[in-house]
């Protein structure tokens, strides 16, 4: 068995991959995409690799690069159409709802006069985010009309056209904590919840974490989320309400799991490998 | 190990042998994000790490 795993730059999970697939026994086939070119008229030489891991931390090199193996024949984990649906929270969203998964009411609207239409069928708060993006970066919370149209003003300066799409989306009035499961391969190997006084959990923004035990009805929907976002190796947010209703954030195709793993003591990576290499043997 | 000099504080760094081209460390004196390169004479440097960009996450 011959594994890549593409990156480009080495955060403490693309160690602990490569560790992993050492530990395991495999070869490793290690793919820097920013000392290269990738040839898209000749093969790369990679061709004959029969797992590659996607794990760059740029979501356009991941899409770009995934894109380029796929169509010369490799089998690369995430695979092209999961990472573009995870990225695109838009998408996620659509294809969450038509396969009946619960999310938070949310809408898409390209200017202010719709944006209050949107506020007055959802009522405050209500949270406004980028389409793409990741961290809880430019994610803010209108808490009244006021607050909403700071908001939009400052997106509006903004330079970059996908930030003039507001996803605006009912406020979840979650505890002090969402839910973070993996779902890798149809299975729920871990989870945690992210904990923190601020609405934003992210652990990119201080969120302490802890391990979460998972009743059946959350693993059920955990595993249902991850089907119908493609399969393969996720990282699924949940945000539970106050009358118990559980709601599916958002799906992350190339996951960081450095936080789980220190609080469950679980080995994510090798899952990750040996769960993958399984899938594809049957 | 091997020890390399940090570009922000001038202090030194320890990395481990088998480190690679794009990993980023911590340098704890200084507190700044590092990433090994590997220059044209295949000599191994740290430089400050790329700063996050729009389209950086998980
Ligand atoms: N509708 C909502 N109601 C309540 N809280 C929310 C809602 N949407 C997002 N949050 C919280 O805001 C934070 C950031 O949201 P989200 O996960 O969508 O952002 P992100 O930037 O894609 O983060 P990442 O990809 O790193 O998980 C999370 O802590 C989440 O719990
Ligand atoms: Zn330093």
């Amino acid at each position: 068995m011959r594994i890549g795993i593409v990156y480009d730059i080495v955060r403490w999970e693309e160690r602990a991959l490569i560790n992993a697939v050492k530990k395991l026994g495999y070869d490793l086939v290690l793919i820097h995409i920013l000392k290269k070119p990738l040839w898209l008229t000749e093969p790369n030489g990679i061709e004959t690799l029969d797992i590659v891991f996607q794990r760059c931390v740029s979501f356009y090199r991941a899409l770009t690069s995934t894109a380029v193996f796929e169509e010369h024949g490799v089998l690369v984990v995430n695979n092209y159409n999961v990472i573009r649906d995870c990225e695109d929270k838009l998408y996620t969203t659509l294809k969450l709802v038509k396969n009946n998964i619960p999310v938070p009411r949310t809408a898409i609207s390209f200017t202010r006069e719709s944006c209050l239409e949107v506020a007055e069928k959802i009522g405050f708060p209500l949270v406004i985010k980028p389409i793409y993006g990741s961290w809880g970066r430019m994610i803010s919370r209108a808490l009244d009309k006021d607050s909403m149209l700071e908001i939009l003003e400052f997106r509006e300066y903004m330079q970059s056209p996908y930030l003039k799409i507001h996803y605006l989306q009912e406020y979840i009035d979650k505890p002090n904590r969402d839910i973070r499961a993996f779902y890798f391969w149809g299975e729920v190997p871990a989870a945690i919840y992210r904990i923190s006084s601020s609405w934003k959990t992210n652990t990119a923004l201080g969120a302490s974490v802890q391990e979460a035990r998972l009743n059946e009805e959350l693993v059920e929907l955990i595993v249902k989320a991850g089907e119908v976002m493609g399969g393969g190796l996720l990282g699924i947010d949940i945000l539970e309400s106050r009358d118990g209703k559980y709601y599916v954030s958002e799906v992350n195709a190339i996951p960081e799991f450095r936080n789980t793993v220190r609080v469950t003591g679980k080995d994510l990576a090798s899952m990750m490998i040996e769960k993958t290499v399984q899938h594809f043997k049957k | 190990m091997k020890k390399l000099e940090c570009p922000i504080c001038g202090g030194e760094v320890e990395i481990p042998d088998d480190a690679l081209p794009g990993e980023l460390f911590e340098h704890e004196e200084c507190g700044s994000q590092l990433e090994l390169e590997v220059d044209d004479n295949g000599k191994y440097r740290l430089k400050e790490a790329e700063e996050i960009s729009e389209d950086w996450g998980e």
